[in-house]
């Protein structure tokens, strides 16, 4: 009972707005008769996620599973080349100056455009895409923990260099643990990069994927499907973004007590 | 999640207003006549192309100004767009792939046929020759690279039951369009489905006696393509608008067919184009207008059991019950009296 109660006084209110929204969304569709093509009502559309006999001509699973894993794989390879570029950039000027131009070229580069050479290099599957969703996505880590690991206080740096610790030592214990906040809004931002990231990529060329069934959609002007493909990608990024915030708390406990007292 | 429905509710009434708005935007429009010159506003199917000269031909040789109209051409999206944007009061004409208004009108929107741009189906798959592939019933069981959003993988059905191929037996990749070309050089893919105009893009990567292909109208396929479009209202309120922007628009594809160079020329007046390309470009399309039908009948002329099979194939294919008679669909009554026609 206890339970139920917690349950419902911590996400009612979630719950609450999402059932207004949808209501809201129905009866606008309803009044002003907007046609399907414009925006198809809501009824309509988690009809072609939840009522089988429409969404099984779908295969939601497949493409689920497809983006899912580019999703993954492209965030874990850009959560640990991204920290691992930004160490490199903290490490040495000469290093900084090597790598920083690079990096902020190839995020320049309009991806889209990148289609049809990204067709040929790769082909098309699973590879390519993640390729691009990792482009799309190391920036804002790469960025972001660079600026947490310079941002240790100068007196902490003087007192540690006052007892000869090695530059491994002064990253390993005090640079890297300090720019663990900003290591995970980078991570925030770029997990719903990857979920963009994807996409594009399966827009440029793919067998399966939600891009794949969005494309589709367009193509034969299902709207119902385009939309119901929409709201599977955003809650997936929802979802992906959630994680990382569980993931945040329980390894910096710590620094969820100092957002609390900052409210 | 206060602010985040706040900011969905601000967009979804923007978005309504804006399509409500549109409809009286195009009451201006029609309605206020300076220069006593009727307004009304072209929406293309596409980025400007080589079959989109005509237009520009007739703005330049005052042929719609000599009909009483004063035309702006609006650059295009793809069908569905021009659809939607005819549906919602954002433009009085437009060009569509037949299917999509036939599709929408089942789905409510208020857009008919008023006349034929090609007489022949201009869909077509490529390949490289050397892959096997001598008849198009040889690509089943092939990978093939379809641009989404292209009508190709709508008919694909009903012209793999015309050669004899089990639809499911292919497997396609949906590529963007632009990377269509470097889908067949590189063989990443075995077919590439495209349309016939795509052809001089093609043979600029893979040699010309190297590439396959076939034209889907040379076997069997009937289907209606590129149409000109209008809205239920604008016929009913303004018949002339319409008949008067076919006769300029026929009249300028007489003269495009007869002087494409010129109609390149002119149309490099207005665009930024590659000339040499673009005169290549229409060069092939200009085979879309070498039928017997538009021979006897005229450019433009509708077929109405042609009609009836683009109807029916859109059923079949698109999931939709066709809820309206064929007449709703298309109307020949617009069509210049007397018909242009194509000397070749």
């Amino acid at each position: 009972m206890k339970i139920i109660l917690r349950f419902i006084r911590k996400y009612g209110p979630k719950l609450l707005y999402m059932i207004l929204f949808l209501a809201l969304w129905q009866g606008l569709v309803m009044v002003f008769k907007i046609k399907t093509f414009i925006i198809p009502s809501p009824i309509k559309t988690l009809s072609h996620i939840f009522v089988p006999e429409i969404a099984s001509k779908y295969h939601w699973f497949k493409h689920i599973r497809a983006t899912a894993t580019e999703i993954l794989l492209s965030f874990g390879i850009t959560a640990v080349t991204g920290v691992f570029l930004a160490i490199l950039i903290t490490w040495s000027r000469f290093l900084r100056n090597l790598i920083t131009p690079i990096i902020i070229l190839m995020n320049s580069i309009p991806k889209i455009a990148l289609a049809p050479l990204f067709l040929i290099w790769f082909g098309y599957g699973i590879l390519p895409n993640v390729l691009i969703a990792i482009l799309i996505a190391f920036f804002p880590v790469v960025i972001n923990t660079v600026t947490g690991l310079n941002s240790v206080e100068d007196d902490l740096l003087d007192l540690v260099r006052y007892l000869h610790a090695t530059k491994l030592q002064l990253f390993l214990k005090i640079r890297i643990p300090n720019s663990l906040p900003y290591i995970f809004s980078g991570l925030k931002i770029s997990a719903t990069l990857c979920v963009v990231g994807a996409i594009v990529g399966e827009f440029i060329a793919s067998d399966k994927g939600l891009g794949y069934l969005l494309r589709d959609a367009q193509a034969f002007i299902d709207a119902p499907t385009m939309f119901a493909s929409l709201i599977v990608i955003s809650s997936m990024g929802l979802l992906f973004f959630s994680l990382i915030s569980l993931l945040e708390r329980t390894i910096m406990p710590w620094q969820l007590d100092k957002q609390e007292k900052s409210r | 999640m206060k602010i985040f429905s706040i900011l969905v509710l601000i967009f979804m009434v923007f978005t309504i207003s804006m399509w409500a708005g549109g409809q009286d935007e195009t009451e201006g429009a029609t309605g206020e006549a300076p220069q006593e010159l009727q307004k009304m506003n072209f929406q293309l199917n596409w980025k400007v192309m080589g079959d989109h000269a005509p237009y520009y031909v007739a703005l330049n040789k005052g042929w719609f100004e000599e009909e009483g109209l004063d035309v702006n051409i609006i650059v295009g999206q793809g069908s569905a767009y021009t659809v939607q944007a005819l549906d919602a009061g954002k433009a009085e004409m437009g060009i569509s792939d037949a299917p999509v208004p036939i599709k929408l009108r089942a789905d409510g929107a208020k857009i008919k046929i008023v006349g034929i741009i090609f007489d022949k189906h201009p869909n077509c798959m490529y390949f490289w020759k050397d892959s096997g592939i001598t008849k198009p019933s040889d690509i089943a069981g092939r990978t093939v690279a379809v641009p989404a959003s292209d009508g190709h993988k709508v008919m694909w059905p009903a012209f793999a039951r015309l050669i004899g191929v089990d639809p499911e037996n292919v497997k396609f990749v949906n590529i963007e369009p632009a990377a269509k070309v470097a889908a067949l050089a590189s063989k990443n893919a075995e077919v590439v489905f495209e349309l016939y105009t795509g052809k001089p893009f093609m043979e600029k990567a893979i040699p010309v006696e190297e590439l396959g292909y076939f034209i889907w109208a040379d076997y069997g396929f009937n289907a209606y393509a590129h149409s000109y479009v209008a809205r239920d209202d604008v016929i009913e309120n303004n018949p002339e608008l319409v008949r008067k922007f076919l006769k300029a628009a026929y009249r300028a594809w007489e003269f495009t067919l007869e002087n494409p160079k010129e109609a390149i020329e002119i149309l490099s007046e207005y665009h930024p184009i590659n000339k040499d390309d673009y005169l290549v470009n229409l060069e092939v399309m200009m085979d879309f207008f070498k039928t017997d039908r538009y021979n006897e009948n005229g450019i433009g002329y509708i077929d109405p059991s042609r009609m009836q099979e683009t109807v029916d194939t859109v059923e079949k294919y698109m999931n939709i019950d066709i809820n309206f008679p064929l007449d709703d669909i298309y109307t020949s009554a617009f069509l210049p009296d007397p018909m242009y026609f194509y000397d070749y």
